[in-house]
């Protein structure tokens, strides 16, 4: 169910226009059952009001008539309906008409429509029930009264009347519209009174949600001392909190931006550590060479055989240099990816996973060239693959699978180790997370891979993390990135 | 018709004789009685106070006007010796012609006649009273001569009586309610006095443009002031005499007459009501 009670329409709206639409709404709804119950209110009183003054007409007839419709008398009847005219001026009678108990008329007021001794048609006293007296046509604005004449206890004829209600019809119609006109003037007024004042009062909470806003773009920015001063007590105390809150942001990722490079330093040295490691081992086989050349130099077997594990020695030294060079040169202009670069990180995490006797599992299939960042990819991916190597065990396997499905760059990290906590988890998968990093140490590469990610405007998900181990995947679109190339 | 005017002369009689038993003899003059009939245009409150007041004066003492709704109540007070003198019609004059005298006859347009006019709505387009066959029609009174005989004796000289000429008849008791229903549509037809109709047509042409006359009687006697025979010599019927035949040379007594729309009072024979006979006889011939 929606929260808001026009559903989809009117959720986006800001809530400056939303309370007072529901301001307005629910004035409608008031100003409508008010105008309603008080019509009711009126139509039941001029009902009554109605009936009252019909009485009143029909009993002052049938008392006045009764001894002239006992005998007939045509003159006599007709005289009291045409004296009645000014007598009961307020009931506005159309026409009246007297008739005998054989349903003849004797005497009506309109002679020329209902004649003496003509019958009274069937069409009105068939309107009437028993005990019913009054039948109201509000379309034709009439009223028909009907009375039995009654003497001695026997019926000696009735009394037909349709009288005038045009104007209590147009009363209650001149009060309708003067309900609705005062009633949408009054709803309008309130509506724009309660925008005004809402948007008012809201005016501190679009401040700080702006603020919000721009945290998303850059680092938390706290609120003018001049805005503040403006506020009421209780924004003054909020948005005080809030300059705490971003003061604290702020130093908090100003930390994280230290250990970071610290981190970084760290992984220089051990980078150094490991490359060195990689020189000193192919150096110890060429100064063994060397020595065999200086010894038995003259044999042709052992030179080209010293010869051939010098030159492999200096091939890898110089193939670890290179890849070191494109790796971490100064310069960070965008560079396409490619398959060498995929190899690069191979041979960039080879030291660290020989270091741990690790497996590696290399499969890169239908790679070519993409117009995707290499820099950030290989940051990102050389991370992942280092934190896989340490959450992996001795002698495990640490996988690597990359591929391209159309303009996306796909690359899972496997490893062997026993899971990820739920709050890394959670932490890998939530969206806009590298804007900070996790509460500890250990979580800095994962948040330098979530920065890059968040750069690339890629997507990192878990495809599966248990105790047989973890496959972090990695995707990143070219088109996302032409597009923001373009902008 | 004759049954009723025979039930009506019975009653009259018995209430004469009664009256005339029970009533002590008067120990002080009392005031004199003078009957109106609705023959008169309306129930005017002016033309009632001024009239009073004229007749009280020139009579020395108090007249009381009496009225009654119909011409048999006043013409009964009358009868019974109630009344010193009453305004009634032409009609009842002619039916107790042995018992009443004539105290004096109203002018109209100086002569001491009228007539009856047949009337129907404006929009109807009828020229004779053998065009109203099955209408409903309002008469006055059953004892008017303009507002009932007329008709009634026009009918009889063609055999019928009015309920079996006219689909209904009504009675009015009134005749400015004739022109009332006429205009209205109650009644299709009506028979209204012409010197009502006339003097309504100025005073009322709202109402009487609605109706229009398709037939208009011969003349005949304008309602008499009438009193009994036998009291014709009284002190009091000769001080009404006097002052109806002063009226129209009295400025107050021209007030009313101006009220009235009349010429003044005359001393008229009683020929002049021979012609209401006749029809009285007519009507009375064809039984009911």
């Amino acid at each position: 169910m929606s929260q808001f009670p026009f559903g989809a329409f009117g959720r986006s709206w800001p809530l400056s226009l939303k309370v007072p639409f529901l301001v307005a709404a629910l004035m409608l709804i008031i100003s409508a059952t008010i105008s309603d119950r008080v019509l009711s209110r009126l139509g039941q009183t001029q009902e009554v009001q109605l009936q009252q003054l019909a009485s009143t007409y029909l009993d002052g007839l049938s008392s006045s008539m009764l001894p002239s419709v006992v005998r007939d008398d045509v003159w006599e009847v007709f005289d009291i309906l045409d004296q009645s005219r000014n007598q009961y001026e307020g009931v506005n009678v159309h026409w009246t008409i007297v008739a005998n108990q054989n349903g003849s008329i004797v005497a009506s007021s309109d002679p020329v429509q209902f004649p003496s001794q003509s019958d009274i048609p069937q069409k009105f006293v068939s309107r009437f029930q028993t005990d019913q007296f009054m039948n109201i046509d509000k379309v034709g604005g009439t009223a028909l009264l009907h009375r039995v004449l009654t003497y001695q206890g026997k019926q000696i004829g009735q009394i037909v009347a349709e009288i005038d209600i045009g104007k209590l019809l147009a009363e209650r119609n001149s009060v309708f519209w003067t309900l609705i006109a005062t009633n949408s003037l009054l709803t309008l007024l309130l509506a724009l009174a309660g925008f005004a004042l809402v948007r008012r009062m809201l005016r501190p909470v679009t401040v700080l949600a702006e603020h919000f806003e721009t945290s998303t773009q850059s680092a938390m920015a706290a609120i003018e001392p001049d805005v503040i001063a403006k506020q009421s007590a209780e924004f003054r105390k909020l948005f005080n909190r809030f300059n705490e809150l971003a003061l604290a942001i702020g130093e908090r990722e100003t930390l994280a931006i230290q250990l970071a490079e610290e981190e970084k330093v760290a992984s220089l040295g051990r980078l150094a550590s490991g490359m060195a490691h990689e020189i000193n081992n192919p150096l110890g086989g060429m100064f063994n060479a060397l020595d065999a050349l200086k010894n038995h130099g003259t044999n042709l077997d052992v030179r080209s055989r010293s010869i051939r594990l010098i030159d492999n020695g200096l091939r890898g030294i110089r193939d670890l240099v290179r890849s070191t060079l494109t790796s971490y040169r100064a310069d960070r202009s965008h560079r396409n990816l490619t398959a060498n670069d995929l190899d690069d990180l191979r041979l960039l995490i080879k030291p660290e996973a020989r270091e741990r006797g690790l497996h590696l599992q290399w499969n890169v299939t239908s790679f070519e060239t993409s117009a995707i960042g290499a820099v950030p990819v290989r940051d990102a991916v050389l991370n992942l693959l280092i934190n896989a190597c340490r959450a992996s065990p001795e002698g495990r396997e640490v996988g690597f699978d990359a591929c391209m499905e159309g303009e996306v760059f796909i690359a899972e990290i496997s490893d062997s180790g026993p899971g990820l906590p739920s709050n890394i988890l959670e932490y890998i998968e939530r969206k806009g997370a590298g804007s900070a990093p996790l509460d500890n140490r250990s979580g800095l590469g994962l948040w330098i891979v979530k920065r890059l990610c968040d750069e690339m405007n890629g997507t990192l998900s878990i495809v599966k993390s248990n105790e047989t181990g973890t496959i972090i995947r990695l995707q990143v679109s070219s088109k996302i990135l032409e597009k923001r190339d373009a902008a | 018709m004759d049954n009723e005017n025979n039930r009506r002369s019975f009653l009259v009689v018995s209430g004469m004789t009664i009256l005339a038993t029970a009533l002590p003899v008067r120990a002080q003059p009392r005031p004199v009685q003078f009957g109106l009939t609705p023959v008169f245009l309306t129930n005017d409150v002016e033309l009632l106070s001024k009239l009073s007041s004229y007749l009280s004066r020139a009579v020395g003492h108090e007249v009381q006007l009496v009225q009654r709704r119909t011409y048999e109540e006043i013409t009964t007070l009358l009868l019974s010796g109630q009344l010193d003198a009453a305004w009634i019609c032409g009609f009842p004059f002619a039916q107790y012609l042995q018992k009443l005298s004539i105290v004096a006859v109203p002018l109209w347009r100086h002569k001491p006649l009228y007539q009856s006019y047949l009337i129907v709505p404006n929009n109807r387009d009828v020229t004779s009273i053998d065009d109203l066959r099955g209408d409903i029609h309002a008469f006055s009174d059953p004892n008017s001569n303009s507002g009932y005989l007329v008709t009634a004796a026009l009918l009889a000289e063609r055999k019928l009586r009015p309920d079996q000429f006219f689909k209904k008849t009504i009675f009015t008791y009134g005749h400015r309610n004739v022109v009332r229903a006429v205009a209205s549509g109650l009644a299709q037809s009506g028979s209204v006095d012409g010197y009502v109709w006339d003097v309504m047509s100025q005073l009322e042409p709202d109402l009487t443009v609605k109706t229009k006359i398709i037939r208009k009687s011969e003349e005949l006697g304008f309602p008499p002031v009438a009193c009994l025979r036998s009291q014709s010599t009284s002190e009091n019927v000769r001080l009404i005499q006097t002052a109806l035949l002063e009226m129209k040379s009295d400025p107050e007594g021209q007030d009313v007459l101006k009220l009235l729309k009349l010429d003044g009072f005359e001393t008229e024979p009683e020929s002049l009501y021979n012609a209401i006979v006749v029809k009285m006889e007519l009507v009375r011939g064809l039984g009911t």
